[in-house]
């Protein structure tokens, strides 16, 4: 589970003077403004350029169309019933995955279609595989599953330490040849980063590249990104939002219903 | 021995006040009888014009008839045998050709069956709508006999830009019992027009009180006086079908002389005809028609008529059907039905065995048709060369993975399994995007972690897909899988492979569609003729033209371009967009039948 919490979290200065909304929506009517101003509300995410200044050009965010804002919203609203938390989180962690796959290096191909004509596409290699950090983790599994039929899914269990909050990593099995392959990480909420750090490092010591590692990941604090991208440059980082508050209760709420 | 009257209010036709083309009916009436001979004077506009015998019309049998009048069953004696015969023997061998495009199972025999069995089946009027179950009969939408189901749907009913092209009506007035339906029937089968809709004024009677409905059963009541129609009603239904819209049309019940609670649901068509023994009476509804026929038949023979029907069909009294035209029925043919000849543009003698007037009233039809632009799919094919992407197309971010599950579908050699495997991830990458263009509006949420989330929801959840059969109904999944209890429509259009035009089959729509945000789904769109068809069919139903979203895995440009230009607000939805199309509308390089692969239907040899 995650380690960390949401207090520990203080939010940075950049991040609180961010704009509130990602891309202004035209088909938002200006009347349907919230009446509430909220007191405590916590910005969110920041712009894409904002980020790639920040956090360089490895870590991605999902575009933020209106669509995905109404997931991410969904997903946090603590009155959302449990059946609605997993629906919309399951169509939320399948836009992350099929946007993670595009991470994954390709060749052109041309094939010939039924019409005779060439189509100029492209072919993924082959060699691929997904690890998934218990127990949240789990959770990608099936939206990866849905995309990619046979691909090999790898599991690293992280525990924090119940008085010093370190992580450590206390199981993990892998496909033999996993040092030859392109790996998918899956770990939906990342508070502080520190899971995700004992879990590159494993692969690492399986003889992954860290630049053959792409991290699916579905809300992301600033904080976590910051200290994932520093301890490991070269690690592709995909995911849904950057908000100093994460949704702790994610692995709870999809797997126990509280 | 054939002879036809035309007689013109004025001299040859320079007063056809009701006909949009002005001129253009004398011409082909001259180029549709080589020898003619004319004899009587023009100055008194009545022309009589002889025809040699062996002049016969050919006609083919064809022509879906929607039609409304339920109560016609009875008078099947009046009608004439429905079919002519076409000199080789063979009746309705044409509709053959007519079969929908893909390869289908329906059985194509209906057809090929004899013309009693045929004028018999004209005594139900069945639709798909009413052989499936369905809670709201009024929601039975596509009102046919049999024959349409298998042979032809509803052509294009709008011109390239999209817009209405006013139907072409015909008003048929006569005598009761002079052969009116008769001729309507002939008129629609030698027309060979996919769509004709056939209206009766019957369905206008009034609704009798106490004391007429007593009248009538005593045979007192007048039911050939112009007050026994509900004109209002009637030009209202009238306007509305020349406008193209869907109507209900009232069904009257002859038993208790009331309105059934159930209504016909009609739609406007490219030929509407209208018939019943006042139709020239209201000059609003005068002004309605596009062509005026009256049908002149012998009163002898009408008596004669009257009375077998009614006694042998109705179960009457001779006397009381006797008492019933004297009194009524023919005071009122004189006083009201016979002036109203001066209105029409063609009077035919003997009704419907008159094969020479019939052949020449199809042929001026014809000619109007062919004025008004039905023919779509080739002017759409050649319009908008290089021309900018219009704003309406929203395209997918063409991603490395997109083009990976391009070029699984797209592959000649791909296997069932793995396309529809491919294509159900592309349609689900297809129908978010297409979510996403709904209005959201702003809204902050409460979260576990004590903190409030300012976030987005949809504005309104009332979302309804339509899958356009067959391609679309492959996106109905995915549609279900990210829209939780969404409704879902269908509508069925295939292109007919004679003229290349789609026709419009079937459809089944939410009831209240007008309230729902539309995803419009097929898989591919080459031309935009079908996109376009369904397009129509939702504007007719009140559906704002921005409430709709039309997604689609692949398009050819010229398809965007004629849906951008018809439907500016119609929001477009593609995973690609193809640049050409070829010569039988698949696009290239294409997907090939997406509706064949995906479900297993490919002929031998198709493209």
């Amino acid at each position: 589970m995650c380690t960390g919490s949401p207090s520990s979290n203080g939010s940075q200065p950049e991040e609180a003077n961010a704009t509130t909304e990602q891309q202004p929506q035209p088909e938002q009517e200006a009347t349907e403004q919230p009446l509430r101003t909220p007191t405590h509300a916590i910005v969110g995410a920041a712009k894409a350029e904002e980020i790639l200044a920040e956090y360089g050009s490895n870590l991605k965010l999902l575009e933020c169309n209106s669509q995905v804002s109404e997931l991410l919203t969904i997903i946090r609203d603590k009155n959302t019933t449990r059946s609605d938390f997993k629906f919309y989180a399951d169509r939320l962690i399948r836009l992350v995955i099929e946007e993670s796959l595009n991470q994954l290096p390709y060749t052109d191909c041309d094939v010939e279609t039924p019409t005779g004509a060439i189509y100029e596409g492209l072919k993924y290699r082959s060699g691929n595989c997904g690890v998934s950090i218990i127990r949240s983790g789990e959770a990608m599994e099936q939206g990866l599953r849905d995309c990619c039929r046979s691909i090999r899914i790898g599991k690293i269990l992280v525990e924090s330490d119940a008085n010093t909050h370190e992580a450590r990593v206390v199981y993990a099995r892998f496909p033999d040849d996993i040092g030859s392959r392109q790996v998918l990480l899956m770990y939906p909420i990342m508070s502080t980063g520190n899971t995700v750090l004992q879990a590159v490092n494993v692969l690492r010591e399986h003889g992954v590249p860290e630049k053959c590692i792409i991290l699916s990941n579905l809300f992301c604090t600033p904080v976590a990104a910051r200290t994932v991208v520093n301890a490991f440059p070269q690690l592709k980082i995909l995911t849904s939002e950057l908000h100093p508050v994460a949704p702790n209760h994610f692995g709870q709420k999809y797997f126990d219903g509280i | 021995m054939s002879s036809i009257t035309f007689l013109c209010s004025k001299s040859n036709g320079s007063n056809n006040h009701s006909d949009v083309q002005k001129g253009k009916p004398t011409s082909a009436f001259a180029s549709a009888s080589a020898s003619v001979a004319v004899v009587a004077a023009a100055a008194s506009g009545l022309l009589t014009i002889a025809v040699p015998p062996q002049q016969q019309s050919k006609v083919k049998a064809a022509a879906a008839v929607a039609k409304t009048n339920g109560h016609i069953d009875d008078r099947s004696d009046v009608t004439e045998p429905l079919y002519v015969d076409l000199g080789n023997g063979t009746v309705g061998g044409g509709d053959l050709n007519c079969c929908p495009a893909s390869p289908t199972t329906v059985p194509t025999k209906t057809a090929l069956e004899s013309p009693m069995r045929r004028a018999g089946r004209r005594q139900r009027t069945t639709s798909i709508g009413n052989q499936t179950t369905t809670a709201n009969p009024s929601e039975c939408i596509i009102r046919a006999n049999n024959r349409t189901i298998y042979t032809a749907g509803r052509p294009p009913w709008y011109n390239c830009a999209g817009q209405q092209v006013e139907p072409f009506v015909i008003g048929i007035c006569g005598g009761s019992a002079s052969g009116k339906t008769t001729v309507a029937e002939k008129i629609i089968e030698s027309l060979d027009v996919p769509w004709v809709t056939l209206l009766s004024m019957d369905c206008f009677y009034k609704i009798l009180n106490e004391k007429q409905h007593e009248q009538a059963l005593i045979n007192e009541y007048n039911f050939d006086h112009p007050d026994a129609f509900d004109i209002e009603l009637l030009v209202d239904v009238l306007t509305k079908l020349k406008e193209g819209r869907k109507v209900e049309v009232p069904v009257y019940n002859f038993v208790t002389h009331g309105r059934e609670t159930q209504t016909k649901t009609m739609y406007g068509a490219n030929v509407i005809i209208f018939e019943g023994i006042l139709t020239f009476h209201s000059p609003e509804v005068l002004k309605l028609l596009d062509m005026k026929i009256f049908v002149d038949t012998d009163p002898d023979i009408r008596l004669a008529r009257r009375l077998k029907r009614d006694i042998s069909q109705r179960g009457r009294e001779l006397r009381g059907v006797l008492k019933q035209y004297l009194n009524m029925v023919k005071p009122s043919y004189a006083n009201y039905i016979a002036p109203t000849m001066a209105h029409a543009d063609i009077i035919v003698p003997r009704g419907g065995e008159n094969k020479v007037a019939i052949h020449l009233i199809v042929q001026h039809v014809h000619t109007q048709l062919q004025l008004r632009g039905f023919k779509l799919r080739e002017t759409l094919a050649n319009s908008y060369k290089d021309q900018p992407m219009p704003h309406s197309l929203h395209l997918l971010d063409p991603t490395p993975q997109i083009k990976g599950l391009h070029t699984f579908i797209r592959c000649r050699n791909t296997s069932r399994d793995e396309f529809i495997f491919y294509s159900k991830r592309l349609i689900r990458l297809v129908i978010e995007y297409a979510l996403s263009l709904f209005p959201f509006k702003l809204t902050t949420v409460e979260t576990p972690q004590g903190v409030l989330y300012e976030g987005k929801r949809m504005s309104s959840r009332k979302i309804c897909g339509v899958s356009i059969l067959r391609a679309g109904e492959t996106m109905e999944q995915a549609v279900c899988d990210v829209c939780k209890d969404i409704r879902i429509g269908k509508i069925l259009i295939q292109t007919n492979l004679k003229t290349g035009e789609p026709e419009l089959y079937y459809l089944r729509l939410p009831k209240d569609i007008k309230d729902y945000k539309v995803i419009l789904m097929d898989a591919t769109v080459a031309t935009g003729a079908a996109a376009m068809m369904a397009i129509r069919v939702l504007l007719d139903h009140d559906v704002p033209e921005d409430n709709i979203i039309l997604a689609s895995l692949l398009m050819a440009e010229i398809g965007v371009h004629s849906i951008a230009y018809a439907f500016p607000k119609v929001k477009i939805v593609t995973s690609a967009l193809d640049p050409e199309i070829n010569s039988k509308f698949y696009v290239i390089p294409g997907i090939g039948n997406f509706g064949d692969r995906y479900f297993g239907t490919e002929p031998s040899d198709d493209y």
